[in-house]
């Protein structure tokens, strides 16, 4: 029972932890929370739902065009929110990214319908038994797909000029530009890749519960900034474990009490961690 | 460039506001765009002679949008349709019906909302709405307080009546439905020895889960697992993996199409050999479309079906589906019979027509015969439903098993 859980946790977790990736990319290049992420998911989420109905029930049409739709929509979200409002009280890049988020929402909805959609499923009920603990396929795929974009980001953070300049970037932007990195190029390649992987999320939402609605954005988006904060926001790995914290704590949460606690275990969890450490548990305390 | 850009970025916030602006109208100013009935009412006032009438306005608050938004859809087309047909036959004594329709969301605060501006509009002579008990209730001080009718067509939590004498509702009560789910569902079709209930927690599911806990003692069937959840919960992994411990027979889901659908995919998808029932209020074609080929087997009840054998209702059900798309289930047919109950009763008011006096003759209506069975109010302004059939999932449609019965 407590391993099910566990797996449960650890699965609903890894969605959690590249949603959450994607906030800390966003916020280490832009400095600022944004508020449009959680639609950015409910739009891989939903052409997840246009890639099932219009190309068949494989799932790698549906991630690839997750990845770039929401890509697309990354350098959008940059081009209007962020790139023309850098030198600008930082307020209003906020309040950009709120309006964006209601834009998708209402786009998808008028587009889409308000109903909710069904996504067919592509695991059925297959499950590979381990020592008595059943994992479903499911589970493995969503499993691999988040370890492997881990993987590629973590290269292309650390070995590629372009990762390298982002990383730069989200530590210093003045400091890089003095250096002749490029930090208007820099951001809007931070903003893609962060709601490229929030697109991925979205689609992997969209099989790990199988229906989405238009409005799913605000409580994920919610989330995923919860998860990215644990971490220590700007901090990549800590996202990471901060989102497979949430995800495990909240199953165990509904294990010991109910459904009903399982955001209220989360909160409490953001709220304790942030009275010890307010800096989140993996950023080193700098001064 | 610099002034392309400029233009590009105006272009943009208006496609923005624009965009806000349509959303809006797909919630609360949609409803506002004249129904059809509305719109034919200024036209063919009276007959000749006559001087021109002041219509009759009715509110209807129902969730157009947001989770139940197909039940909401169906309401307002069923109502429309009562209205169009009432006005057809020239009015209720001489006077049309024009409705005035607002989206609830099935939201308490939203109902509340609307409670209010329905009862500031002196014009408006009675309510129908909203959907979900909860709402209802939240709304009810409000006409309470101003002595306006909410009529309805779905609430069936028992308190809801007991908030006023203003209040009544159509539908049957959650304690019927329970008798029913617990006694002929559960124990007579399904055999169900060991029971794990999954309810919604909103009043109508914590109501519904106590009504249906009390029978499940009396009859000798034993829920050995009972879990909550919210309105809106895309994850039942963690519930179920807690309900499947205790090794019951049957899982008993309490709640709507949209949180039952996703409940019974993830069933299907742990491997579980076990049998579903789902309550009448996820009797939906949505439940199907959400649920795939996974819902198949899954067993419900129902008081009501389309009778193919009855004229009248076949010819509501032809043109419902034409408007809308979809069939009619019980609730939107309730929605109907609503609009014709308040109908009748303004007409017994003859000539004195006010808030009160439409009160007094619904409450006082005999006789009536929906299309969903015959209407008579108890002492609490509810009826008493006895007309459930067993319902389950057949090739991807509902099918009524015909050996069904239920004995009062």
């Amino acid at each position: 029972m407590l391993l099910e859980q566990l797996m449960n946790g650890l699965g609903q977790g890894a969605i959690y932890a590249l949603m959450s990736i994607g906030y800390a990319l966003i916020f280490g290049v832009v400095g600022l929370v944004t508020f449009v992420h959680g639609d950015v998911i409910m739009l891989g989420a939903f052409t997840a739902y246009y890639s099932f109905a219009y190309l068949g029930s494989s799932l790698l049409p549906a991630l690839l065009l997750g990845f770039l739709v929401s890509d697309g929509m990354g350098f959008f979200i940059h081009r209007v929110c962020y790139d023309r409002f850098f030198n600008s009280p930082r307020q209003i890049s906020l309040i950009c990214t709120i309006g964006m988020g209601m834009f998708l929402r209402n786009l998808v909805q008028v587009a889409a319908g308000a109903e909710s959609k069904g996504i067919p499923s592509t695991f059925g009920s297959g499950a590979v038994q381990l020592a008595g603990l059943r994992i479903t396929y499911k589970q493995i795929f969503i499993f691999a797909v988040v370890l492997a974009l881990v993987l590629v980001l973590t290269v292309f953070l650390n070995k590629t000029r372009v990762g390298m300049s982002l990383k730069s970037v989200s530590m210093d932007k003045t400091a890089s530009a003095l250096v002749g990195i490029d930090t208007r190029r820099t951001t809007t390649m931070g903003n893609m890749i962060g709601c490229a992987l929030a697109g991925v999320a979205g689609v992997l939402l969209a099989v790990y519960y199988g229906t989405i609605t238009p409005t799913m954005g605000g409580n994920i988006g919610m989330k995923a900034f919860c998860c990215a904060v644990l971490g220590g926001v700007s901090s990549v790995g800590g996202a990471a474990v901060g989102g497979l914290l949430i995800g495990v704590c909240e199953n165990l949460g509904i294990m010991v009490f109910s459904a009903g606690m399982r955001d209220t275990v989360s909160f409490l969890l953001l709220i304790a961690v942030l009275l010890i450490k307010p800096e989140g548990l993996f950023v080193r305390r700098s001064r | 460039m610099k002034g392309m850009k400029r233009s590009l970025a105006l272009i943009l916030a208006m496609a923005v506001a624009l965009m806000c602006a349509a959303g809006c109208a797909a919630g609360g100013d949609k409803a506002s765009q004249p129904p059809s009935a509305a719109s034919t009412a200024p036209t063919q006032q009276g007959g000749a002679g006559d001087e021109a009438k002041d219509p009759i306005r009715i509110g209807l608050s129902t969730p157009i949008t947001g989770s139940f938004a197909e039940n909401g859809i169906g309401t307002q087309a069923a109502v429309e349709m009562a209205v169009e047909e009432i006005n057809a036959k020239g009015g209720i004594n001489g006077r049309l019906v024009e409705l005035e329709i607002q989206d609830s969301k099935s939201d308490a605060t939203q109902a509340a909302q609307i409670a209010t501006m329905f009862t500031e509009d002196s014009s408006i002579l009675a309510e129908i709405g909203d959907f979900a008990s909860g709402a209802c209730i939240a709304a009810a001080p409000i006409y309470q307080e101003a002595g306006m009718v909410q009529l309805s067509p779905t609430a069936s939590n028992p308190d809801y009546t007991l908030q006023g004498d203003c209040m009544f509702s159509i539908f049957g009560k959650t304690t019927d439905e329970g008798r029913f789910i617990a006694d002929y569902l559960l124990k007579k079709y399904m055999g169900a020895q060991n029971v794990g209930v999954i309810y919604v927690n909103s009043d109508w599911g914590v109501e519904a889960y106590d009504i249906l806990s009390g029978c499940c003692q009396d009859n000798g069937v034993n829920i050995v697992a009972s879990e909550t959840f919210f309105e809106g919960e895309k994850d039942f992994n963690a519930i179920l993996t807690k309900v499947r411990q205790t090794n019951p027979d049957t899982v008993m889901l309490m709640m709507g199409y949209d949180s039952g659908a996703v409940a019974i995919k993830q069933i299907r998808q742990m491997d579980w050999d076990v049998k579903v029932g789902i309550s009448g209020l996820a009797y939906s074609e949505q439940l199907i479309t959400l649920g795939g080929a996974d819902c198949e087997g899954v067993l419900s009840e129902i008081g009501f079906v389309i009778d193919e054998t009855n004229p009248e209702m076949m010819a509501f059900a032809t043109e419902f589906e034409k408007r809308t798309g979809f069939a009619p289930n019980m609730m939107m047919t309730c929605a109907y019979d609503a609009m014709n109950m308040l109908a009748q009763a303004i007409e017994n008011c003859g000539d004195d027509v006010d808030r009160a006096s439409v009160r007094d003759a619904l409450a006082a209506l005999e006789g009536f015969e929906g299309l969903t069975g015959p209407k008579t109010f108890n002492e609490d302004r509810t009826i008493t439903q006895r007309n459930f059939k067993i319902v389950t999932i057949q090739d991807g449609a509902w099918k009524v098993l015909t050996d069904s019965d239920y004995i009062d």
